[in-house]
Order: structure tokens, then C-alpha cells, then sequence
């Protein structure tokens, strides 16, 4: 649990050093959410190196 | 952009007008939107309309939190727009082309759309900055330099200005050497490359700037001016260590290790990569990158026993398509050690690496170009 919480808290300020919150590699996800909120999707292509 | 654009409180009032989707190009996971959207250069950045299934804008390469909130609500409005102007739509229409990977007839709607339009137009720098990208993937490094040559003046002070002059000028390099313009287009080319690098008004990041550091050391070594070449990548080195030095987090200062490792390869002094590519392992210790860096500077050091220890790291940790690069790298630790036997090995791994990748990871070009490689190994 106290792993857990941790692991939370973490996330949070992970978010919170972003004005933004992505979704991460999931587009399905992401075209559910943007016909829901009709908004378009801004997607970042990228790679780790 | 992570470590410096997307963290800008500028971007929170665009929060909730957008989904946020971060695709991961060497993710197994994402295969399938690669097939869908290919990527050739990163970063590229999409908007699209979930409800029409369609793309609404594209733009290629790195942005400034100004550049990208111009782009945000250029697409906000396309997406909302009933109708739209004649060259807003070529545009459009270049930019869906362009995602399709046809960028031969990208660039031909692009330079459709800034024909129509008027020179007040405010998407031309985006226009012009795709249309030159279209061509030069399209390997029509003419049309991209004579192009870039016409154009740059409209864009010059802008923060378009840098792409249009560099991409332009690594196209005029990119022609035959034969050609009887390539000279003269690389000497003007090269003046709006200056230009741009000298005008502090342009907002631009330190990793574009690196860039233009890029672009200027290729034209002079082009042009044979190896005075200047030396001159320059001391420049670049030094401007890499300033920025470096700073960066506010790690996530930063780790933005400028490729460039401070190529600069310090090319100047003769790989061995200054190594403390900071030991500080990026221990601060990024499931990350690939530290080590698969350190395993060429230690082979371009001749010391190949560590460099196979960091490419071991490296491979430990790689996924995806990098893993081919990962093993390539390796193949030539092998090969400048003396085991032709196990460099011909690894590119076999390779070989079949890359052939098991999902459709949208895996690139028949890359196979055929390991294939190659592995026929005039001995």
C-alpha cells in the first residue's frame, strides 16, 4: 500500500511538471475521448533517442 | 520539446481544446497507426479529427511554445470551420497527402496552396517549411533548393526562416556534384543560413540552433573549407556545453548528449563524451540511449572491450526498430576489433530482427540494406 501511494505521488508530480497530460500510445483511447469531448487529437510522434 | 515546450505553462489554457496523444514510434503498440500514418522524420505532429477520421494539420520537426500554440490554433480553427479558404483547404489537402507518405503530390498541393493565397497569408511559413520537407523526401533535392531560394526571402525574420534556409541547403548539398548550379545554389543557401544563425530576434531552441551549427559544417565541408570546418565545430561544441550547463533537470541537459557526442567524434575527442554519458546512465538507468552512446565512443577510442560491455547495457535495454541501429553499431565494434566471424553474425541477428518487426515498424528498404551489407562481408 505505502508502495502504492508512493507510486501516486509520483504520477502526480510527474503531471504535474506538464501543462498538458498525455495519453500514451494508445490512439484508440484517444479517438474514444476526443468524439466524446469533440475536440481534435494532438498527437506527438516521437521516439526515445 | 518534453523537456522544454510541453512543461510551459503557456500551452495550459489549450489543455482541455485538445486529447493529448503521445505515440511512441519504436513501440510495438503503435505498429498499426504507423501503417496508417507514417513517420519519417521526428518528431511529427499531428492533429486529427476523430469524427471525419481525418488529419487536419501536420508539421515536421521540433517547435517553440510559440510555434506550437500558433499550430494549435491554426488547427482549432480548421476543426471547427464550416468552410474554408481556397489555399486553407490546399493546405489541408497537402497536409492529409503528406500523412498518407505521398509526398511527391504533397508537394505539389503545397505549392499549390501558396500560389493561391495572398502574401499576407499566415500559414505561408508552415506552407513553405512543408513544401521543402515533401520535396526533399521525395528526393527532388532541385525543386527543394530552387524552391527554398524563391521562398526564403518571404519568410526571412521568421521562425520559419531556419528550416526553409537549412533544408534547403542540405538539398543543394544533397545534388550531384556535377551540377551546375549546386555551387552557386550551396553559396546562397548558405548566406540565409547565417543570416537566420545570427538573427537574435528569431525565437528558436538551442537544439535547432544545434542544427544550424549542422547545416553551416556540412556546407563548408562541402565547399572544402577545412579551416572553417574546424572552426566551426569548435563553435558548435562549446555552444552544445553552454546550453548543457544550463539545463535545469537532467531530462534537459540529456537533450544535447547526440550533438556534444558528434561534435566531440568529429573533433577528434571522443573521450570528453564519456563522463556525461556516464552521468546519463546513472541518472536514465533503463534507457538504452547512455550506453549505446558510450559504445561509440569507446569504439571510435579503439577501446572495444568497453565498448561492447556498454553495447551489452544497450541491447539489455533497446526495444523496437533502434535495436537494429543497436546491433549494426555492434556488428562495427566487431568488425574493428577483428571477429569478422561475430560482426557477420550480429547483422544477421539484425537481419532477422528486423524481419520479425509488426507491419508499420518494419522497413523493406532497412532488410534489403542489411542484406547488402551482409553479402560483401567476408
Amino acid at each position: 500500500m505505502r508502495r502504492l501511494l508512493l507510486a501516486c505521488a509520483l504520477t502526480l508530480i510527474a503531471g504535474s511538471a506538464h501543462a498538458v497530460t498525455f495519453i500514451e500510445n494508445d490512439y484508440a483511447a484517444a479517438v474514444a475521448r476526443a468524439k466524446a469531448k469533440d475536440v481534435p487529437i494532438f498527437v506527438e510522434a516521437w521516439a526515445p533517442w | 520539446m518534453r523537456a522544454y515546450v510541453y512543461t510551459d505553462a503557456g500551452l495550459e489554457r489549450y489543455a482541455g481544446r485538445f486529447v493529448w496523444l503521445s505515440i511512441n514510434t519504436e513501440d510495438a503498440k503503435n505498429a498499426a497507426f504507423l501503417k496508417r500514418y507514417p513517420i519519417p522524420a521526428l518528431p511529427t505532429l499531428l492533429v486529427l479529427d476523430a469524427k471525419r477520421d481525418t488529419v487536419t494539420l501536420r508539421y515536421v520537426g521540433g517547435a517553440t511554445v510559440p510555434q506550437l500554440q500558433k499550430l494549435l490554433g491554426d488547427a482549432e480553427k480548421t476543426y471547427r470551420a464550416k468552410t474554408q479558404s481556397n489555399p486553407d483547404t490546399l493546405l489541408t489537402k497537402a497536409d492529409r497527402l503528406a500523412s498518407e507518405g505521398k509526398q511527391a503530390d504533397a508537394a505539389k498541393a503545397y505549392d499549390e496552396a501558396i500560389a493561391a493565397a495572398s502574401r499576407s497569408w499566415k500559414k505561408f511559413g508552415r506552407a513553405t517549411e512543408s513544401l521543402l520537407f515533401a520535396l526533399s523526401m521525395s528526393g527532388d533535392n532541385e525543386r527543394c533548393a530552387t524552391r527554398a531560394l524563391a521562398l526564403y526571402p518571404r519568410v526571412k525574420g521568421s521562425a520559419s526562416a531556419a528550416n526553409v534556409s537549412s533544408v534547403g541547403l542540405s538539398c543543394a548539398a544533397g545534388l550531384d556534384k556535377a551540377h551546375a548550379k549546386r555551387v552557386e545554389w550551396m553559396q546562397k543557401l548558405e548566406t540565409a543560413t547565417r543570416e537566420v544563425f545570427h538573427n537574435r530576434k528569431i525565437v528558436m531552441s538551442d537544439d535547432d540552433r544545434s542544427g544550424l551549427y549542422m547545416a553551416l559544417i556540412d556546407a563548408r565541408d562541402a565547399a572544402g573549407d577545412d579551416e572553417e570546418v574546424v572552426q566551426l565545430k569548435h563553435e558548435w561544441s562549446a555552444f552544445l556545453e553552454d546550453a548543457a550547463a544550463r539545463a535545469k533537470t537532467p531530462d534537459q541537459r540529456t537533450v544535447y548528449d547526440s550533438h556534444r557526442l558528434s561534435a566531440y567524434v568529429d573533433l577528434g575527442t571522443p573521450e570528453k563524451a564519456i563522463p556525461m554519458l556516464e552521468q546519463s546512465e546513472r541518472d536514465f538507468p533503463d534507457d538504452y540511449n547512455p550506453p549505446a552512446r558510450l559504445a561509440f565512443a569507446y569504439r571510435t577510442m579503439k577501446q572495444y572491450d568497453q565498448a561492447l560491455a556498454a553495447s551489452d547495457r544497450a541491447l539489455a535495454r533497446v526495444y523496437g526498430p533502434r535495436k537494429i541501429t543497436v546491433l549494426t553499431a555492434r556488428a562495427d565494434i566487431f568488425a574493428a576489433k577483428g571477429d569478422p566471424k561475430a560482426a557477420r553474425e550480429t547483422i544477421q541477428q539484425a537481419i532477422e530482427f528486423a524481419k520479425s518487426l509488426p507491419e508499420g515498424q518494419r522497413s523493406d528498404r532497412r532488410i534489403a540494406s542489411l542484406e547488402k551489407r551482409l553479402a560483401s562481408m567476408p
